[in-house]
């Protein structure tokens, strides 16, 4: 039996000499909205765009309407799939961007098929794949060819990352661990991202170093995805600001993000996490499981029936030296459950900004219990599991910290 | 121009079943003007991890992907937040692969959805319960704050909540 079910139909049509009529329909169990847009044939700019809902779930759902005319006037070129996601996708609604996006698809393959016949009221003769093949070369006039080749990557969906509400059981466990403000030990943001670096990051490298200083942090690790300082490039930031910076590198794995240190090699593109971990074993390194549950808890923890116990079975966490149980992007109930987590498997803990703004500095940092200078102390320190996370920048509302007793789990 | 003709048309179905107490099935199946394609995937409760892929695609013109060494990639790959940069990774971005990787994509959101359903069969119908309902919803899950109008600055949804950061 289906428990699920959604249906989308796009149909384009000619409005007129210059331009395409699309309608769209998505149908599913939750949703149900129609769109209707013209589109130039020739610049396949967006010329009108309307949206209707059917059913929708909030009763704030119709305020996202408004966004669909920030579209009006868009081109539809390889970057349209992208736009689409951030204008309207992440401040209006996912579900008009999802459809948009195939509208965008529809429009191009549909100028495709009207270039062909164009091409075809000359030589009537002339095959679909002739004129592609021909197309290809650039051997029709006006044909666009490079675009519209390249249409596809429209395909890009807007993400319902995020549905709804989590719920369910509390993480368990006794004790408590950090605390909020400064906080004795030496105490490093071992998570935070620069720009431009990290292209998601708003804050540049002497922003975040700044702001790490300002509110009393003994170092702050600077940690872009999947890019590599060099040690002579964090040297210079370390005179400069005459503060402890260190390096480390948030990669994506097939298993998700892993926060490693001492690695000098730049990965490119996803690995597995098996070759990663070898790559780290090689080069003497540490890896830990950056946020391990981020999403996890999204749905209900009964809903999925999921415990830290079975949770912990996971095969990444048999790869990693450490678990990231505080982290300044997630939930604290996902914080919580890493913390549960990481006790269980009895494997060291950690806590980190993932600073993508220098405001966001020092949310979460580890403490450590010996003064770390450089790269070969942190990594010594790291593998010496003499630490604790710890909430270190004042939040606006009190943090509920994980319950679990890292202390323990250090000690071992 | 022979107008009112469609000169191109797209159905896209997916769905989604439950097939055991720990296992569900998502199927994506696409016809449109050029391509015939469908996409299944297995994933396990409870930590929603991808443990088989398969597909099919024909296509007017495109070679068909090598789909099956393509999706040998994707088991152990958990749907939730971060999964489309990983699928994307892994599908790749070739123009024979866009589809596919769109289509796995797709499969995997409408898990993510169905389990949404669970959820909002429960919200009550009155206007004053909806609001406290989502409003809760947002307050729970302060990661859906400002994910879509609905959940921005300025909705009744969110009022009273802190912004996240």
């Amino acid at each position: 039996m289906l428990t699920f079910a959604r249906n989308k139909l796009v149909s384009v049509a000619v409005k007129d000499r210059d331009r395409l009529s699309i309608h769209a329909i998505l149908d599913d169990d939750i949703y149900g909205l129609e769109m209707d847009l013209d589109v130039g044939i020739e610049n396949r700019e967006i010329l009108a765009i309307a949206g209707k809902w059917n059913r929708w779930t909030t009763p704030e759902c119709s305020r996202a309407m408004p966004f669909l005319q920030e579209m009006k006037g868009d081109r539809i070129d390889e970057g349209i799939g992208d736009r689409i996601n951030k204008v309207l996708g992440r401040r209006g609604c996912r579900h008009f961007a999802n459809l948009l996006t195939e509208c965008c698809h529809a429009a191009t393959e549909a100028a495709r098929v009207i270039r062909w016949e164009n091409a075809k009221a000359a030589r009537p003769d002339l095959s679909f794949r002739s004129f592609l093949k021909e197309e290809a070369r650039g051997e029709n006039n006006g044909s666009e060819t490079g675009a519209s080749e390249k249409s596809a990557s429209t395909l890009r969906p807007s993400l319902p990352r995020v549905e709804t509400v989590c719920g369910g059981r509390e993480p368990a466990g006794p004790g408590g661990h950090g605390g909020e403000g400064r906080t004795e030990g030496f105490v490093i943001d071992l998570h935070a991202h620069s720009f431009p670096a990290s292209s998601c990051s708003s804050a540049s490298v002497d922003e975040l170093i700044e702001e790490a200083r300002r509110i009393g942090l003994s170092g702050i690790c600077l940690t872009d995805h999947n890019h590599v300082w060099t040690s002579g490039q964090v040297e210079a930031l370390r005179q400069k600001h005459r503060f402890p910076v260190f390096r480390g590198n948030e990669i994506t794995t097939n298993q998700g993000d892993m926060l490693v240190f001492g690695l000098e090699k730049d990965i490119k593109g996803i690995i597995t996490l098996e070759e990663l971990r070898s790559e780290v074993v090689e080069a003497g390194g540490f890896m830990i499981a950056a946020h391990p549950f981020r999403g996890f808890l999204t749905f209900s923890t009964v809903q999925l029936g999921l415990t830290p116990e079975i949770a912990a079975q996971r095969p990444l966490f048999q790869l990693v030296d450490g678990v990231e149980v505080l982290n300044g992007k997630v939930t604290e109930k996902e914080n919580g459950f890493s913390s549960s987590v990481a006790e269980t498997l009895r494997l060291p803990a950690t806590g980190g900004s993932d600073a993508h703004q220098a405001s966001e500095v020092g949310r979460y940092a580890t403490r450590f219990f010996v003064e770390v200078h450089t790269e070969a102390e942190l990594i010594r320190a790291l593998k010496s599991k003499e630490y604790v996370p710890v909430a270190f920048r004042a939040r606006k509302r009190p943090v509920k910290l994980p319950e679990i007793s890292l202390r323990g789990a250090c000690e071992r | 121009m022979s107008e009112n003709i469609l000169k191109f048309s797209m159905n896209r179905c997916t769905s989604v079943e439950r097939l055991d107490d720990n296992t569900l099935r998502s199927v994506c199946r696409l016809r449109d003007t050029f391509t015939c394609a469908s996409v299944e995937i297995l994933a396990r409760l409870p930590d929603l991890e991808i443990i088989e892929a398969r597909a099919q695609f024909h296509h007017e013109w495109l070679e068909p992907p090598d789909v099956d060494n393509i999706l040998l990639k994707l088991p152990g790959v958990r749907i939730g937040a971060g999964m489309l940069k990983i699928i994307k990774g892994l599908v790749g971005e070739e123009e024979e692969s866009r589809q596919i990787s769109y289509m796995v994509e797709e499969c995997c959101q409408a898990i993510i959805i169905s389990l949404t359903r669970d959820i909002l069969v429960q919200a009550p119908t009155s206007e004053e319960g909806k609001l406290e309902f989502f409003s809760k919803m947002v307050r729970d899950n302060i990661r859906l704050y400002n994910r879509c109008a609905a959940f921005a600055a300025g909705s009744r949804l969110v009022e009273g909540t802190e912004p996240p950061g």
